[in-house]
């Protein structure tokens, strides 16, 4: 759809083939991509399921005759404007009839939400120096403009403090930076948005980076995780059911909090430093990751045993998510592995750094050349033609390491270089363990934004 | 907050930042016209395009095609170069409509 917008705007008629399934995201995508309709000519089904012969008699039977329908009947123009401003009231009443009306509306997840008075707006844009009014980036798919008085609307219905709103506009800068691509929130594959903050920040706000640092149950952690999701819901429009096409999906996740310090006191670069940024710096990394899988147990002291044992989950994590690696584009897969201080402590211990770390577990997280083209290929069919990695060395699609024989056993990377590897410490600093996340590429790319305070910070 | 508490709830949305333009005219049919083909690369183009080529010229006597390989590919890791190039491709290309997917 997105081609489909840029040559309309050319002035060159269009048809897009779309199958059954995602004709209302079709239609939901426009005005996001500033062309007022696109025609759409339905593939019957779903492809992936057919045999040649159902496809082609599907495609002649009806696909063809929407396509010429598409490119020879004019096409109306749709007006999508609402009238509604951060200004407008849309609801007074009770706490349970402002909720009716929120929930009918599909503004709300379906729990309470807090209801956004002007009052608590107002609290909230007490802490931040920057103008309510300013545009932060217009948000796919619905084309609107994240402001940073629809963050404080958002960041109240999803019960945060007022003291959170410049963790908040940082979430809401990283959705709405191009590298991030948030116009993918709907993939079918559904992976989920994950919130990283690093920094003093962390401890100020009182965000968990301890025990069950990834479940609900601290209200900075829990509400403004809530918060993204309810301003991709209400701001992006990414609505299950129409423009949120993901076949599973999973509950908003809470915010992962680093241990900074317990990085420090190991002499670990933190995460905000791994990203660019002064190692004390408040930063909020925002990245879509498809799954993830506790690595437990994690036993001895051995640098290269615990390093294997975690490559071990890292490949375990990793599937048709590897077409971010090769295929797809290159180098563009970030998995993520959350380690429990300890781990990271006993690792130290015997004088293995991050980037020492990095170094092992490119090393070991590995796997047969054959299995990560069926990955890609013949299982998934994202990449056509069941190719090769040396044909797609050749193609310029995959790292030159990739082709380095023709053995279909030889072990290949599951990232691109070590540094693709995000790595931090959080959870239970009394427990050995660490979890694996797969992440989704460059659909919810992982980036960073600083935090800022504003002057009068308390 | 109390059950007997009265509120006025703000519009939680964004307003659209995004001006719209109108679709591209239509031609009454495809005789004479040069159809281009787009594709991402995903969900059996390589097997679609070429049905729906052989359907149109039959229903056209005089419709002529430019195949996706003279785009590149519209999504993924190349998404951005092949769009940036677009305009001036089809222009080049002499393209008067296009059939873009695979969407699903």
């Amino acid at each position: 759809m997105r081609a489909s917008a840029i040559v309309e705007k050319a002035g060159i008629p269009t048809a897009s083939l779309v199958c059954d399934g995602f004709v209302g995201q079709a239609a939901g995508i426009a005005p996001g991509l500033g062309i007022a309709g696109l025609p759409v000519a339905r593939i019957v089904g779903h492809v992936d399921g057919q045999d040649l012969d159902e496809l082609q008699q599907n495609l002649t039977a009806v696909t063809a005759d929407a396509v010429i329908a598409c490119l020879t009947t004019p096409v109306e123009a749709d007006s999508a404007a609402s009238g509604l401003t951060s200004d407008t009231v849309v609801a007074r009443g009770s706490f349970n009839e402002v909720n009716a009306v929120f929930y009918e509306r599909r503004w709300s997840d379906g729990l309470p939400v807090v209801p956004p008075t002007a009052g608590r707006v107002a609290a909230f844009l007490a802490h931040t120096d920057d103008d309510p009014d300013r545009v932060i980036g217009a948000l796919k798919p619905s084309g609107a403009a994240a402001t940073v008085r629809n963050v404080a609307i958002n960041g109240v219905m999803a019960n945060c403090l007022p003291e959170h709103m410049p963790v908040l506009i940082a979430v809401a800068e990283a959705l709405a930076d191009p590298g991030y691509g948030v116009e993918h929130s709907g993939d079918t594959t559904g992976g989920d948005a994950l919130i990283i903050l690093s920094g003093p920040v962390v401890d100020r706000l009182q965000f968990n980076c301890a025990e069950a640092s990834l479940r609900d149950g601290y209200r900075a952690n829990t509400s403004v995780g809530r918060f993204l999701r309810l301003f991709l819901r209400n701001v992006a429009r990414c609505l299950p059911g129409a423009t949120d096409k993901s076949t599973f999906g999973q509950t908003w996740r809470v915010v992962l909090a680093e241990n900074g310090t317990a990085a420090q006191a190991l002499g670990w670069p933190s995460f905000s430093a791994d990203a660019g940024f002064e190692p004390d710096a408040n930063v909020v990394t925002v990245g879509r990751f498809t799954g993830s899988s506790v690595i437990g147990s994690i036993y001895g002291n051995d640098p290269d045993t615990i390093a294997r044992y975690l490559a071990d989950g890292l490949v375990r994590q990793s599937g048709w998510e590897l077409v971010f690696t090769v295929g797809f584009s290159r180098g563009l897969y970030r998995p993520l592995l959350v380690l429990s201080p300890m781990v990271a402590k006993t690792l130290a211990r015997s004088g293995t750094t991050k980037e020492r770390l990095r170094g092992l577990l490119f090393e070991h997280a590995r796997l047969p050349a054959r299995k990560l083209e069926a990955h890609i290929g013949a299982w998934s069919n994202m990449v056509p033609g069941n190719r090769t990695l040396n044909q797609l060395v050749e193609a310029g699609r995959a790292a030159p390491h990739y082709g380095e024989s023709d053995d279909p056993e030889r072990l290949v990377p599951i990232v691109e270089k070590p540094e693709d590897i995000l790595l931090v410490l959080s959870g239970d600093p009394l427990r050995a363990n660490a979890c694996a996340f797969a992440s989704n590429g460059m659909h919810g790319f992982p980036t960073a934004k600083r935090v800022r305070l504003p002057a009068k910070w308390q | 907050m109390t059950a007997a508490e009265e509120f006025e709830a703000l519009w939680p949305g964004g307003v659209n930042a995004v001006p719209a333009v109108p679709p591209a005219p239509r031609p009454a049919d495809l005789n004479g016209r040069r159809v281009g083909f787009l594709w991402d690369y995903v969900f059996r183009g390589d097997e679609i395009f070429p049905v729906l080529e052989r359907a149109l010229a039959e229903a056209y006597d005089d419709v002529e095609f430019v195949g996706y390989d003279a785009f590149g590919s519209t999504f993924a890791g190349d998404e951005h170069e092949t769009l940036a190039a677009l305009p001036h491709r089809l222009k080049e290309l002499e393209v008067d409509a296009v059939v873009s997917g695979v969407g699903g």
